[in-house]
């Protein structure tokens, strides 16, 4: 079974600082990281290989540096990994990424073989849109669920999945090829072990397509395929606050303060009313 | 008018349209046994708006099985059409089936707008759609403008640092695709005099066939869900650990209130991923959130824009969430939240009688400081 999972290597955004005099967003020194929700996409992926057998690509498109992430993933246990990098594909929105993969995908499927199944995280921590598990599967048109935390491979030829929903939980059965979009948290990702990611250095395991490879219509890929164009960015607009703070003395002062605040507060006093007493304040 | 699009210049992959030939505003309306989806009559409410200031119509389009009794109450939830599709095809949800109905209905109608509910199918089955249509689509908007001049509309969203927000637009395709997560928006106010046409449509051979499914089971969660919560006592990572939200459980239930939390919080394992406020968790309006132990980052606070007031509690007098709240008090939660359940049951005891006695205090101590 042949297995390809998409991983995206994106700015740490918890590391991201907000610099107040300049209300600006600091970037600069902000280390990149392995999107921490593809981690579980990899992880499902290589336990299903460990069962069935067969390989795992790992696929990115991203530019050169992310060659980084693949390398980790490679650590993983991952069998390749391919990135797909071009000055052509710059600046894509989702639609356009999702073009360069599912054609990725697609040679692939020629080239090295056939495709069972495409694993993606569920969204990513700096865009978190969650769209482009759906977009591939409507390039490729396949069928493809959300929310997986659990899949095991039947008979060979089908996938049978577990999702959660806000209320329910499902099971499903995809014929295979199939495109997944795993849950966040679904998996604990193993760890990169310095072995697995020499053997991969010496062995190669990581190559990389340009669109000399793909050979795209350019007006398809990069900023030129993204209909959607960000107009302008502005500030938040603030929610007005009472912002009052009180240093009290102990913790009885403190509760003391705040049931007083919401006793005059004539939003919370009623509120107050009809929880303690089940009257109208 | 925008300008005509030189469909030389677009992707061949892409059918050259003119957004000139789009009209009209679509809400997606999802529809299940238990009846409509609060989520996606909430889209109506920036439906409404958008439709308004373009002068065209507001469409539900309602797609499900035996949902067509539905459909008068979208339009007394604002619509001034709604297109049904009621199939035995559609009596179990199947992301593809969902999505390429609602595409045969956009390639006839030729929607301008498409809206749809960030529910977790939402999510599932929107970027399908865009795809197949070859659409622009932008998520967890939190809310939409238009450029009446252009005619182009404008999907707000913040990137992932909330102290933005972009304002995104695809003034080259149609239908503009946006979903936004549930409760940010209002269910629009019903109005049982509106009238409105109701349109049937049957969309022929759209089947999945490689995809079944096997089991679906509610699972209950016991508790009231932080989305219709009134009051919420939410704890981040300053509350240490699993035991911490034992003492946040006890407040809640004093204040008939439940559970959030921030994603820290949930990160951490401490509690569960349905109780996440924020960004990348839920949108909340409860009347009173306790924020105990949560700095304030962005990404948690765009989450409670619509509390009508806000509590802090936190350790740090330098926290962030200090000029976001309502009322801030610095101090080792495990020692404000007993002492605070303490004075609510002494209050309770007391009986209203005793508020005064609060007010006279407070005049105290304000007057000292
Ligand atoms: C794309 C993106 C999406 C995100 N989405 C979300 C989201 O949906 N929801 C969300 O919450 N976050 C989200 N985040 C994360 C967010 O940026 C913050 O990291 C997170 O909200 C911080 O959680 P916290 O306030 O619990 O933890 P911290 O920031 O670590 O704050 C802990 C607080 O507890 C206080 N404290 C410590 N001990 C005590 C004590 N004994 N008593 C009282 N106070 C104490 C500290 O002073 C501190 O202020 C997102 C981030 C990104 C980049
Ligand atoms: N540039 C990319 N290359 C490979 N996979 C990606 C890329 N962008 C997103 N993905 C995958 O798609 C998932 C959803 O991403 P998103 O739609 O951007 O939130 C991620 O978790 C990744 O698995």
């Amino acid at each position: 079974m042949r297995i390809v999972v998409g991983i995206k290597w994106v700015p740490n955004t918890q590391a991201v600082r907000f610099d107040p005099e300049t209300g600006t967003l600091i970037r600069k020194g902000v280390p990149s990281i392995v999107n921490p929700h593809d981690l579980p996409a990899v992880e499902l992926s290589l336990r299903l290989r460990d069962v069935v057998g067969g390989e795992v690509i790992a696929i990115s498109m991203a530019p050169p540096p992310a060659a980084k992430g693949l390398e980790l993933v490679l650590g993983m246990g991952v069998d390749r990994a391919i990135l797909v990098t071009d000055r052509v594909y710059a600046g894509a929105d989702t639609l356009a990424t999702s073009y360069v993969l599912a054609k990725a995908i697609q040679k692939i499927d020629s080239e090295i073989g056939k495709v069972d199944l495409i694993v993606f995280g569920q969204e990513t921590i700096d865009s978190t849109t969650a769209h482009i598990p759906a977009q591939v599967a409507s390039w490729l048109e396949l069928p493809y669920v959300y929310y997986v935390k659990e899949a095991t491979v039947v008979d060979g030829g089908r996938v049978r999945v577990v999702r959660e929903l806000e209320e329910y939980l499902e099971e499903y059965e995809l014929e295979l090829p199939a495109v997944l979009g795993v849950a966040v948290r679904a998996f604990k990702p193993r760890p990169v072990t310095l072995s697995m990611k020499l053997r991969s250095k010496i062995e190669r395991r990581l190559i990389v397509w340009t669109n000399d490879d793909l050979k795209l219509d350019p007006r398809c890929t990069g900023l030129r395929g993204s209909p959607t164009i960000v107009a302008k960015t502005i500030d938040m607009p603030e929610v007005p606050r009472r912002k009052e703070v009180f240093k009290p003395r102990d913790a009885k002062e403190a509760a003391r303060w705040i049931v007083a605040k919401m006793l005059e507060d004539d939003k919370l006093r009623e509120l107050l009313y009809r929880s303690l007493w089940g009257v109208r304040g | 008018m925008s300008s005509a699009i030189d469909c030389s210049k677009l992707c061949p992959e892409w059918p050259c349209e003119q957004p000139s030939e789009f009209k009209n505003v679509w809400v997606v309306i999802e529809a299940d046994e238990s009846g409509l989806s609060e989520a996606s009559l909430q889209m109506l409410t920036p439906g409404r708006r958008i439709a308004d200031k373009l002068g065209e119509k507001l469409v539900g389009v309602l797609v499900g099985y035996r949902v067509s009794h539905l459909a008068e109450d979208v339009i007394k939830y604002g619509a001034d059409e709604v297109i049904v599709v009621d199939s035995e095809a559609l009596k179990t949800y199947y992301p593809r089936v969902y999505a390429l109905t609602i595409v045969e209905l956009a390639r006839k109608y030729k929607p301008s707008v498409i809206f749809i509910a960030g529910t977790k199918r939402g999510r599932e089955f929107a970027p399908y759609i865009a795809n197949t249509l070859k659409a622009g689509i932008t998520a967890d908007c939190t809310d939409f403008d238009v450029d009446v001049e252009s005619r182009d509309v404008l999907l707000i969203r913040p990137p992932f640092a909330a102290i933005l927000l972009a304002y995104i637009k695809t003034p080259f395709r149609r239908p503009q695709i946006g979903t936004a997560r549930p409760n940010v928006f209002p269910v629009p106010a019903r109005d049982e005099s509106r009238k409105g046409e109701i349109i049937f449509e049957n969309v022929a051979n759209i089947s999945e066939d490689r995809m079944k499914l096997v089991s679906r089971r509610r699972v209950s969660r016991g508790e009231v869900g932080i989305e219709k919560a009134e009051v919420i006592v939410s704890g981040g990572k300053g509350v240490g650990g699993p035991e911490g939200f034992k003492y946040l459980e006890e407040l809640a239930e004093i204040l008939g209130g439940t559970i959030g939390a921030s994603r820290k919080a949930v990160d951490a394992g401490w509690i569960s991923e349905d109780r996440q406020v924020g960004q990348t968790g839920k949108s909340v309006k409860p009347i009173l959130y306790i924020a105990v132990g949560i700095s304030g980052a962005a990404q948690h606070m765009i989450g409670v824009r619509e509390a009508t007031r806000i509590i802090a509690i936190n350790i740090d007098p330098e926290a962030p969430i200090l000029s976001q709240a309502d009322y801030s008090v610095i101090g080792d939660y495990r020692e404000v939240i007993p002492a605070l359940i303490e004075e609510l049951k002494a209050l309770k005891e007391k009986g209203p009688e005793a508020v005064e006695e609060y007010i006279k205090w407070l005049r105290e101590i304000e007057g000292k400081r």
